[in-house]
C-alpha cells in the first residue's frame, strides 16, 4: 500500500515546529515513524502536513542527574540501550526496549514517540505509568509538565493539546530500595505483547511494603491493577484468586491474537512470574 | 502548506552521489531506491513487519518502508547492491554455502539484519541470532539454514573473541 499525498516540512527548532502545529490542526508531527508510517500507508490516517522534528538536535539528548533520568524524545530505542549511564541507572529499560519490535526498527523508533502515540500494548507507556514519569510538552504557551498517570486518557488519547509537542520523559531513578519487573507474552519476538506486565515491589525485612502492577495490551490504555495489589500484600500469590481479581481491576479488552479471558489468565500468570522474581 | 507536496533530495547511495532528484514527499525511501534502479531492495508487507526493505542509513539498518525518502535527504543510504565490505563478502559466501536461501526474497532484508549482528561484535547463541532476526520474515521458513548461515559467519569473521 502507498500512503496518500501529504506535505512535509522539516522544522528547524521547537519553536517553528509548534508554530506550523499551531496553525493546521491535521498536522501531524513525524517521530520516528515507526508506527506513523505503517498508519499512512494502509490509510489508516491523513494528515496535510507532517513535520519533522528529526533534525532538532536538543530533542536527541539523554540527560542523568542524581535522581531523575531524562530522555529527549528523539532518542533513538537502540540509542537508549547503547547508552551506559541508561544501563547503569536503570537497567530495566534496556530489558524493555530489547523487546520493543526488532533492530530495524528499533534504530529508528523514538522514546517520545511511543509515549505519546499512546498505543496500550506498548511497552514504555506502561512503564512511564509505573514510575510516574513526568512527560514535559511544550506549547505555543510554554512548556508544562503532565505526570503519567493523568497522561493516558483513552485508546490513543493522551493530554497532548493540539499546539503541543512531547519533548522529553523524566524518569526517577533514585528509587529507595523498589525493585522493578518485567516480563510479557508475544507470539513473536518482538511483536506486540499479547499481556505484558511492569510491576514494581518496596519490601522492608523481605515484607511487601509496597506493590505496584501496570499491564500493556490488556485494555485502552496502561491499566492499573490496585486491588490486586493490596491482595497481594495481604495473600500469598494464589492464581485463581489473582485472576479474578484483576478482572475486577481491569476490563480485559480481546483482541486479534487472544480474547479477554486469556489475557486474564496470561495478566494472573504474570503476576506470578513477578512474585517469584522479585520475593 | 498545500503545495509542498514535491521536494528535492540528494543522498549518497552505495558510495555514490545522487543529486538534487524531485520526489513527491509521501514515496518512502524503498520505492525511491527500486526507481532509482537499487531492486535488491524487496518491498514486501510495506507495513514493517517483514523486514525484506531493511536498509542501511548511515550504517544502521533500517525499515525503507518506513522511512521516507525525503528524510533520507543528505544521508549514506547502503543497498544490497553496496554490501561489499570484506566482512560481509564473508557473511554472504556464508549465505551460499548454508544454502541459506530458498526464493531469496528475504535475503537482502536477512543480510541487513546480519550487518547488525557482525556490528555489535559479540558472541550470539543461536536462540540470540534467532531473536535478532525475529523481525525479518522468511515465508519459505528456511530459518535453520538462515541461522546456521549466521552462525557460520561469525565464526568465520571471528566476532567478539
Amino acid at each position: 500500500m502507498k500512503s496518500p499525498a501529504f506535505s512535509y516540512y522539516q522544522a528547524k527548532d521547537l519553536a517553528d515546529a509548534i508554530n506550523v502545529k499551531k496553525t493546521d490542526d491535521d498536522a501531524v508531527i513525524l517521530a520516528g515513524g515507526q508506527s506513523l508510517l505503517p498508519t499512512l500507508n494502509m490509510r489508516l490516517s491523513n494528515p496535510s502536513v507532517l513535520i519533522d522534528i528529526g533534525n532538532i538536535s536538543e530533542l536527541k539528548e539523554i540527560k542523568v542527574d542524581d535522581s531523575n533520568l531524562i530522555m529527549g524524545a528523539m532518542c533513538s530505542h537502540s540509542q537508549i540501550m547503547n547508552n551506559k549511564e541508561v544501563n547503569e541507572k536503570l537497567p530495566i529499560l534496556n530489558k524493555i526496549l530489547s523487546q520493543v519490535a526488532h533492530p530495524a526498527v528499533r534504530n529508528k523508533g523514538t522514546h517520545g514517540g511511543s509515549i505519546a502515540y499512546g498505543d496500550p500494548a506498548a511497552e514504555l507507556p506502561a512503564f512511564a505509568v509505573l514510575v510516574n514519569a513526568e512527560i514535559i510538552l511544550s506549547g505555543s504557551d510554554g512548556e508544562r509538565i503532565v505526570s503519567a498517570k493523568e497522561f493516558y486518557k483513552g485508546l490513543f488519547e493522551t493530554a497532548i493539546n493540539s499546539d503541543e509537542i512531547l519533548t522529553s520523559v523524566k524518569y526517577p531513578i533514585n528509587r529507595n530500595g523498589m525493585k522493578l519487573f518485567f516480563d510479557e507474552v508475544t507470539r513473536r519476538h518482538g511483536d506486540y505483547a499479547m499481556a505484558g506486565l511492569v510491576g514494581s515491589i518496596k519490601q522492608n525485612n523481605k515484607i511487601n511494603e509496597e506493590i505496584n502492577l501496570v499491564f500493556f495490551g490488556t485494555g485502552d490504555r496502561p491499566n492499573e491493577a490496585p486491588k490486586t495489589c493490596e491482595y497481594l500484600l495481604k495473600n500469598e500469590y494464589n492464581y485463581s484468586d489473582i485472576k479474578n481479581t484483576l478482572k475486577n481491576d481491569i476490563d480485559f479488552a480481546s483482541d486479534i491474537s487472544s480474547s479477554s479471558d486469556m489475557k486474564a489468565h496470561l495478566s494472573a500468570i504474570l503476576v506470578g512470574r513477578m512474585m517469584k522474581e522479585l520475593n | 502548506m498545500s503545495n509542498l507536496n514535491k521536494t528535492t533530495i540528494s543522498m549518497i547511495i552505495n558510495n555514490e552521489n545522487y543529486d538534487d532528484i524531485t520526489v513527491e514527499t509521501r514515496q518512502h525511501l524503498g520505492d525511491f531506491l527500486r526507481d532509482l534502479g537499487f531492486k535488491g531492495t524487496h518491498l514486501g508487507c510495506e507495513q514493517g513487519a517483514c523486514g525484506a526493505c531493511n536498509v542501511l542509513v548511515d550504517g544502521e539498518s533500517v525499515r525503507s518502508c518506513l522511512m521516507l525518502a525525503v528524510q533520507a535527504n543528505g544521508k549514506k543510504i547502503t543497498t544490497v547492491e553496496g554490501l561489499n565490505s570484506s566482512e560481509m563478502e564473508i557473511v554472504k559466501d556464508c549465505f551460499v554455502k548454508n544454502n541459506a536461501m530458498q526464493c531469496g526474497f528475504c535475503s537482502s532484508g536477512m543480510l541487513m539484519t546480519t550487518y547488525e549482528i557482525v556490528k555489535s561484535n559479540r558472541k550470539y547463541s543461536r536462540e540470540e541470532i534467532r531473536e535478532m532476526i525475529s523481525g525479518n520474515y522468511c515465508r519459505c521458513t528456511g530459518y535453520q539454514a538462515i541461522v546456521d548461515a549466521v552462525e557460520d559467519s561469525l565464526n568465520k569473521i571471528n566476532v567478539g573473541v
